[in-house]
């Protein structure tokens, strides 16, 4: 499998920023402070399951 | 005058409260936020300050120098207040016991009680936070994270300081003052604010990756899969020995849109490195340069008033080292100097945050 870290971080600015591009920014900033630089993830990167167990906690938090 | 300040030094405490109620006279403030030196005792002080101001929300923390107006202080008290024409509401809570399980969702759960709205559906544009916390709990990185998970509203702050003695900071609320606790607050202003982050650093072209850390300890044991003294000392190009004259003129940074969460190591321990905040394993940090702190002050409070217009308050919140380096360069005076007669309450922290916790950064929060 790959691509599943763009794809839950793509949803989780989607989730946070409600459509208001100008919160994308704060969001990109704490999964880089989370350690998730989203812009290293495409849709061909490998699924680390280290990154995505951090993403599955944020999606939880926020829901 | 929606925002007034006020700051008494060298004085007794009974006679401090005196002089700092005497400058708000006439004034009837909503929210008042103070910066008190450990000169004064903690309980003392915060009991004292809610008596003085019975009709205001009061909340504040010990600091390692305080910052009035246009000067840099000691052993002084340095307090922000605003009008109800300043402030439409703010809530405050004290997340305690930080260092075993914060309960951070408690104090979210009572925002959402005050305000009637999800945390997480307050308008940042509306909103603004404010954390501050004791500075030796070394949990700001878990307790702004997890504030991030909760809010889009923005927080900004400080961590409490304690003159550089190091042994027990407080933070100030409800006529109390509390130990490994954080004060948070939820304001809602009237009149226009923005941040400022501003950091005296430029990247180096030299990357370091985090390959083996203890983040609790604040510790990094590799860089590149090397051990992280050497390769911090590699990547300045010098032998070990003086990399660690250089942690404080060159530490790293997490490079976010080109401007950097400053890392600042505090000291090489055999071949680790550790450091005043918690890193992260598989982090990508840069190495950084000292840049000028007056210019680059300056230049980011135009760009505040820039988008703002003419300031009218400013809460400070100022790293330590940032003062000693202004101290030891004899350049306090034009720190101070930067905010002309903008009325201003400030700290020297032990740590600085917004958004997340970083070093070597004064945080500011700036009214129009």
């Amino acid at each position: 499998m790959a691509g599943k870290i763009k794809q839950m971080i793509d949803a989780i600015i989607e989730q946070r920023t409600r459509n208001n591009p100008e919160l994308s920014g704060v969001v990109r900033t704490k999964l880089m402070l989370k350690g998730v630089d989203p812009n290293r993830y495409t849709e061909t990167s490998e699924d680390d399951p280290r990154i995505i167990s951090i993403l599955e906690g944020i999606i939880k938090t926020c829901s | 005058m929606k925002i007034r300040n006020a700051y008494a030094e060298n004085q007794a405490l009974d006679r401090a409260i005196e002089t700092i109620t005497g400058a708000f006279a006439g004034f009837e403030p909503v929210l008042l936020i103070f910066f008190a030196s450990p000169f004064f005792e903690g309980t003392a002080v915060s009991a004292a300050m809610a008596g003085a101001f019975p009709n205001a929300t009061v909340f504040g923390c010990s600091s390692a120098g305080e910052l009035t107006t246009g000067r840099m202080l000691n052993n002084a008290i340095s307090a922000l207040a605003f009008s109800r024409e300043a402030i439409g509401d703010v809530c405050i809570q004290v997340v305690e016991d930080m260092r075993n399980g914060m309960d951070v969702n408690k104090a979210f759960n009572a925002f959402q009680e005050h305000y009637g709205i999800s945390s997480h559906d307050l308008d940042p544009s509306r909103h603004i936070g404010i954390v501050l916390v004791d500075g030796l709990c070394r949990r700001e990185e878990e307790l702004m994270d997890r504030i991030g998970d909760l809010t889009m509203v923005n927080f900004i702050g400080g961590s409490a300081g304690d003159d550089f003695q190091f042994r027990e900071t407080h933070v100030y609320a409800n006529g109390t003052s509390y130990t490994n606790a954080a004060v948070l607050a939820i304001v809602r202003p009237l009149i226009p604010f923005t941040f400022v982050k501003t950091q005296s650093f430029v990247p180096l072209d030299r990357k370091l990756l985090v390959t083996e850390a203890r983040e609790e300890a604040r510790e990094v044991i590799s860089f590149n899969g090397k051990p992280a003294a050497q390769a911090y000392a590699e990547a300045l190009g010098v032998a070990t020995e003086e990399a660690s004259r250089r942690l404080k003129h060159n530490p790293l940074g997490l490079i976010v849109d080109g401007i950097p969460f400053v890392r600042s190591p505090q000291r090489i321990q055999g071949s680790s490195m550790l450091f005043y905040c918690g890193i992260k394993e598989g982090m990508e940090l840069s190495l950084l340069e000292a840049t000028d702190i007056i210019a680059d002050t300056r230049a980011a409070l135009d760009q505040a008033r820039k988008k703002i217009g003419p300031l009218s308050g400013v809460l400070s919140f100022n790293c330590i080292m940032r003062i000693q380096e202004l101290e030891q360069n004899g350049l306090t005076d034009q720190y101070g100097a930067l905010l002309g007669d903008v009325p201003t309450a400030g700290l020297g922290t032990y740590g600085e945050q917004f958004i997340g916790h970083v070093n070597q950064t004064a945080t500011m929060l700036v009214f129009g």
